[in-house]
């Protein structure tokens, strides 16, 4: 069985999500529904903290794609934070470098969006 | 207040025999019913006068368990001194039948000599039903079970070739690893001719699995396919690709796959090959004198998740003894032993060390590989080689 925690930061520069353990079909469904709880407010910035990531497969892509897609449709950002080697590998492979911004901290991620929480 | 409450007790013992919410019954060695209490004559439906010194408890029993009680409880009784938890069915007056927890306990005597059985008979009506309900649940979903998985490698079937066509001077092989009987498999391939010379194949990988991932794998592949007759080149049937998923998503969750898709034209001894990648793990090409090389198609974007999705096309050829593999991530996403995740670079490495001169031979080396990890393949895996025949080796 593979093992899987996730975890909402609402922080005052805005959510974090941290995932960690082996983000696979198996668990991308709590994933996702833990972008989906936070409900974003336009403006505001969604990051995704992977530091913990052990592993990712193509559902775990699918539902990282999808957490953009949700956070795009409510007019806010998403980023990934602390991108395991081994994801990234997996990230270039598909040619998703580029598609995600990605910073290598949580906190950096947040220091360079450009707008504040509140969306003002 | 003590006095009071003994004699409540006192007073009630003779009732609570009788009417115990469970039966009492006192027999002589023998067997014989010496005493009885109401609850039980209520249950089997006698008459106290019927049973008293006439019957033995065996008599209460269908012919299965009196033999029971002959070969084990009754032994397991003398031996022990005690017996408990045994389930019987005792027969009614009516003939009617009812399941029973039965424990017994020997009575003796200031100096040992045994002298009665004591036997409690609990209404086991209830816990029987539970157990034929356990027992019913789990056949029905083994019999559920066989289903899925008929249906499972039905619907693989659908999505793969039954087998690979013959190819003028090249050999080709295949191979499909299921990680589970339960679900259909993600990963996809085919292999067949286009117009003239020239033969088209591909191989790629869903997103998901079961019945999802088949819905996604079918229109994938008919859509590689037909586009694969009528758009000018690999990276322009991937597109085609890419809007075809791209229209038929649910959701936020985009169903994807990721592809490599080639063509095949004889040129000279061996052949020319022009491939797509769309997000796959890069081909491999295995060279005659052993050198493994992989193809670098990276840039390739995974297919049906990005409006303008890119793909990058490279061109080889392939010499008489070359061959080349495409897989799916199962095998480099594989756990080895010390679970470590294989990568291309690994099967890379491990493909330098082979000395393989054909398709047949690679697929065959590659599954011994799979097999050598075990449990640790634990997503779908398939494997497409494509090699030019050695001269002199016109085997069919």
């Amino acid at each position: 069985m593979t093992s899987f925690t996730v975890t909402t930061l609402d922080l005052e520069a805005g959510p974090v999500v941290e995932f960690a353990g082996e983000l696979d079909s198996a668990s991308a469904p709590r994933a996702l529904q833990a972008v989906e709880a936070i409900s974003p407010r336009p403006g505001q910035q969604v990051v995704l903290d992977l530091t913990g990531l052990l592993f990712c497969d193509s559902s775990g892509i699918s539902a990282l794609i999808a957490a953009r897609n949700i956070a795009h449709s409510a007019e806010a950002g998403l980023a990934l934070a602390g991108v395991p080697r081994h994801l990234a590998r997996t990230l270039v492979l598909i040619g998703l470098d580029t598609f995600f911004t990605t910073y290598a901290t949580a906190a950096q991620a947040q220091a360079a969006w450009p707008e504040s929480p509140a969306g003002g | 207040m003590e006095t009071t409450f003994s004699a409540l007790l006192e007073d009630s013992a003779e009732d609570l025999y009788e009417n115990a919410p469970c039966g009492y019954l006192s027999t002589l060695m023998d067997g014989t019913i010496a005493k009885i209490n109401a609850t039980l004559l209520g249950w089997l439906g006698h008459e106290r006068a019927e049973l008293l010194g006439r019957r033995r408890f065996a008599d209460l029993l269908p012919v299965g368990d009196r033999i029971y009680h002959e070969t084990h409880f009754a032994p397991m009784l003398r031996m022990h001194g005690e017996i408990g938890g045994i389930a019987l069915e005792l027969v009614r007056a009516d003939g009617t039948r009812m399941a029973v927890l039965v424990s017994s306990t020997v009575k003796t005597s200031a100096n040992g000599t045994a002298q009665l059985i004591r036997t409690t008979i609990f209404d086991a009506g209830d816990r029987r039903a539970y157990e034929h309900e356990l027992l019913r649940a789990r056949q029905e979903a083994e019999q559920e079970r066989d289903r899925v998985q008929l249906l499972a490698s039905t619907l693989q079937r659908t999505l793969l070739p039954p087998s690979l066509p013959d190819v003028p001077g090249m050999d080709v092989a295949a191979y499909y690893h299921p990680a589970s009987a339960d679900e259909v498999g993600g990963d996809f391939y085919d292999l067949f001719p286009l117009t003239g010379d020239t033969w088209a194949f591909f191989l790629g990988d869903v997103s998901g699995k079961g019945a999802e991932a088949a819905v996604v794998t079918s229109l994938t592949r008919y859509t590689l396919r037909a586009a694969a007759v009528q758009e000018p080149g690999p990276a322009s049937v991937l597109k085609r690709l890419n809007t075809a998923l791209l229209k038929d998503q649910h959701g936020a969750t985009p169903r994807f796959c990721t592809a490599i898709h080639g063509l095949l034209e004889p040129a000279g001894d061996g052949a020319k090959v022009t491939l797509a990648s769309g997000g796959h793990p890069p081909a491999l090409v295995i060279r005659h004198n052993g050198a493994a090389e992989l193809l670098d198609t990276r840039g390739g974007q995974l297919i049906g998740a990005l409006p303008d999705a890119r793909f990058v096309e490279v061109e080889l050829r392939l010499r008489p003894g070359d061959t080349l593999l495409l897989y799916s991530d199962g095998l480099t996403e594989a756990r080895t032993h010390g679970r470590v995740r294989y990568d291309e670079e690994d099967l890379r490495d491990w493909a330098d060390t082979l000395d393989v001169g054909s398709a047949t031979e690679t697929v065959a080396a590659v599954s011994l590989l799979l097999d050598s990890f075990g449990d640790g393949v634990d997503d779908d895996t398939a494997l497409l080689a494509l090699s030019v025949r050695l001269l002199g080796d016109e085997r069919p």
